[in-house]
């Protein structure tokens, strides 16, 4: 029943959305009541999947261990970005940037993207999946040309071809997967568990291409490199609280997709095929976006690139696999928090100084010192400092493919300082340096409202705690889920 | 789909593939979305003849569903975008015609390497229909990749899907009739969504030339 809750909620509030004709408090509270029911929902499916192994309703909705870590990404980022997205857009509307019905519409689609990832998690169907994972495109697209200016139409447009052509890619190989010589059987309702148990019987050659197919597919909704083009665009073109979801759950729910298929390709075909692929995909994701971020000027694309970068790590660490497999999910959670972090500091930095340029933005420890806090720790967080989680899964990631592939671990160790000094060179440039006033309008010192802080600052300090204490039930779906992509 | 008259079958698969080469040579708008329908009405055939063997209501509401939405709404809202903007002709292509006639064939080649042949342990009904429909696909693909116009790349997706709707047709993987439903239903939503971004983009370009687009870079 929880399971139907979850999926239920943010439909009833995107109608309910749909029904305000008037006030945007109402709006708003509509979003308050809901993002608190989809929290304790996924916190509920995660202790019944710590103690029973599984939580289920009736033979559609399912959740393991696996889609259980995903889950929690999902809902956690999704209420910061709840009520991150009233205080932000309250100051929108205040600046007159935008009114009513553009909040209406925001309300409405938030809660569409957020429906769709849950069901894209929870469902047992592969076809299913890739509905709701398609169903994202279509409900985030509006939501990345939200301010109807010239660039984010371009992004939101290439966002929705090659996103399309990706999934229809990862379609087919979808389709491949479930042969006639697999036992799930043909026109019947086919889920992952008798994918899984049929995949034995599959046609060895035709899993490596249905596998290729899929990892194309849904790589390209990941932002595996070079099908990422469209990720730069997007995610630093939609409203910041937008950028927050696509960047920390959305990526982690198409990176499930592939995780899944993963276990049935490795079912027919020994397992060296999928890390091999993983590995090579992991490299060249993450070697793309170091060089870029070194020469990025827009702090938004920053973030962006350095997401794609998060996703080259992840799929290498599953890739090496072992403790590689372990590292990799941890690594989903902290960076969808971190990069939450540094989406909405993004946000706040861009309602006050108007431009996501880093040239334009100085002094923002001394014009908005919470926010250049949350900036600053975002920033050491994300490039994998000590102590935060990430330098931790980092380490455990390359120390997995020591043993077997030295010379792709000492590269990707050398591309991450790159990136450290790229971050460092950008983010020092913005938050240290002094600001100086332009001879007109000058910006008023302080933060732009307290629901503008609050979300980054729970996230930030959960990060904290979180990379010096992981609770049991936390390790344990994620051992359960890691020994499950093993093998 | 095996027991059906494989010369028929054939004459479905060749209709479904040359539409999409035919896709890549026409220049005229309203061409390719004639092209377009009536592959789609090849498919649509594909669907009532692979039905007679497991006939249920619910597949007839997913194959009435079917026909409306690929053979009748979105040409619908393709011409409302031809009409509107008054856009005759198709923006030009990344290749010229002889390289994209080349790249089609290479990719034909492409279809009968060995590891795609592994492709054809799939096929209930013959591998050749099998084959043409997995060249469709990639044929397809680069129809969406190469050409500069918006609504060339939208016709170029859906020529996609429907390559892929006819590889499974061939490959005996229909999908129960909720499922088929399901996809539909988000293939309108694509077009129509597709279709009004097209319009924005027209308003805020002057083209449907997507390489007008150039606000993003780096």
């Amino acid at each position: 029943m929880i399971l139907l809750i979850l999926i239920a909620a943010p439909l009833l509030a995107a109608l309910a959305s749909l029904a305000v004709r008037k006030k945007i408090l109402v709006l708003e509270i509509i979003a308050m009541i809901v993002a608190p029911v989809e929290f304790v929902a996924a916190a509920t499916i995660a202790t019944q999947v710590y103690r029973q192994g599984r939580s289920e309703y009736g033979v559609y909705l399912a959740a393991g261990a696996l889609e259980t870590v995903v889950l929690i990404t999902v809902a956690l980022v999704g209420l910061a970005a709840t009520f991150y997205s009233i205080g932000y857009l309250r100051e929108e509307v205040r600046k007159q940037i935008i009114g009513f019905s553009r909040v209406r519409q925001f309300f409405i689609l938030f809660h569409f993207f957020l429906m769709a990832m849950f069901f894209a998690v929870i469902t047992v169907s592969p076809i299913m999946m890739w509905i709701a994972i398609e169903a994202t495109t279509l409900s985030t697209a509006f939501l990345i040309s939200f301010y109807n200016k010239a660039s984010s139409m371009e992004a939101a447009w290439k966002y929705l071809i090659i996103n399309s052509i990706g999934l229809l890619l990862g379609f087919f190989g979808t389709l491949l997967f479930l042969t006639p010589g697999n036992d799930a059987g043909v026109d019947k309702f086919v889920d992952w568990r008798s994918l899984v148990e049929s995949g034995g019987s599959m046609n060895p050659t035709l899993a490596k291409v249905a596998f290729i197919f899929v990892l194309i597919g849904y790589g390209t909704k990941v932002g595996l490199a070079p099908m990422h083009t469209w990720l730069p665009d997007a995610h630093s073109k939609a409203p910041s609280p937008i950028s927050a979801l696509l960047s920390g759950s959305l990526l982690n729910v198409a990176m499930l997709a592939i995780l899944k298929y993963k276990i049935v390709a490795d079912a027919a075909i020994p397992t060296s095929f999928s890390r091999s692929l993983m590995i090579y995909f992991g490299v060249v994701t993450i070697t793309i976006p170091a060089f870029i971020i070194i020469v990025q000027k827009n702090y938004k694309r920053l973030f962006a690139y350095s997401s794609i970068e998060h996703m080259g790590i992840v799929t290498l660490g599953i890739g090496f696999g072992g403790l590689g497999t372990f590292a990799a999910l941890l690594h989903m959670i902290y960076h969808s928090l971190a990069k939450s972090v540094l989406f909405f500091s993004a946000g706040n930095i861009l309602l006050k100084y108007g431009s996501t340029k880093m040239q334009k933005v100085r002094g923002v420890l001394s014009v908005m010192p919470v926010t250049g806090v949350l900036l600053l720790i975002g920033f050491l967080a994300i490039t994998g400092m000590p102590p935060f989680g990430l330098f931790l899964t980092e380490i455990y990631i390359l120390s997995a493919g020591i043993a077997d592939h030295l010379p792709v671990v000492i590269g990707v160790l050398l591309l991450l300082l790159l990136v450290f000094a790229g971050f460092l060179r950008h983010i020092v440039g913005m938050t240290l340096s002094s600001y100086k006033a332009p001879d007109t309008t000058p910006i008023a010192c302080g933060e732009s409202g307290y629901l503008t802080v609050i979300p980054p600052i729970l996230l930030l300090s959960l990060l904290i705690v979180a990379g010096f204490y992981l609770p049991a039930p936390i390790k344990s779906l994620l051992d359960s889920a890691a020994s499950l992509i093993n093998g | 789909m095996a027991h059906l008259n494989q010369q028929t079958l054939l004459v479905f698969a060749t209709i479904i593939f040359a539409s999409a080469v035919f896709l890549h040579l026409t220049r005229k708008n309203t061409s390719a979305v004639r092209l377009y329908m009536v592959q789609s009405s090849a498919i649509a055939a594909l669907l009532i003849l692979s039905s007679f063997d497991r006939f249920s209501p619910l597949l007839i509401v997913a194959i009435v569903a079917t026909v409306a939405v690929k053979i009748f709404i979105a040409p619908y809202f393709f011409y409302g975008l031809i009409r509107r903007h008054q856009l005759k002709f198709s923006v030009n292509t990344y290749l010229n015609t002889p390289v994209s006639l080349m790249v089609i064939a290479a990719l034909l080649v492409l279809t009968r390497s060995d590891f795609f042949s592994a492709l054809a342990v799939l096929a209930t009904s013959g591998d050749k229909m099998l084959r043409l429909a997995f060249a469709t696909v990639l044929i397809s693909l680069f129809l969406a990749i190469n050409r500069k116009g918006a609504l060339s790349q939208m016709i170029g997706i859906l020529s996609l899907e429907n390559g892929i709707v006819a590889f499974a047709l061939f490959a005996g993987l229909e999908q129960s009739p909720g499922l088929q439903l399901g996809i539909t239903f988000n293939i309108l939503i694509w077009v129509i969504i597709a279709t009004v971004f097209a319009s924005m983009i027209f308003r805020k370009f002057g083209s449907l030339d997507v390489t007008a687009m150039k606000k993003l870079k780096g």
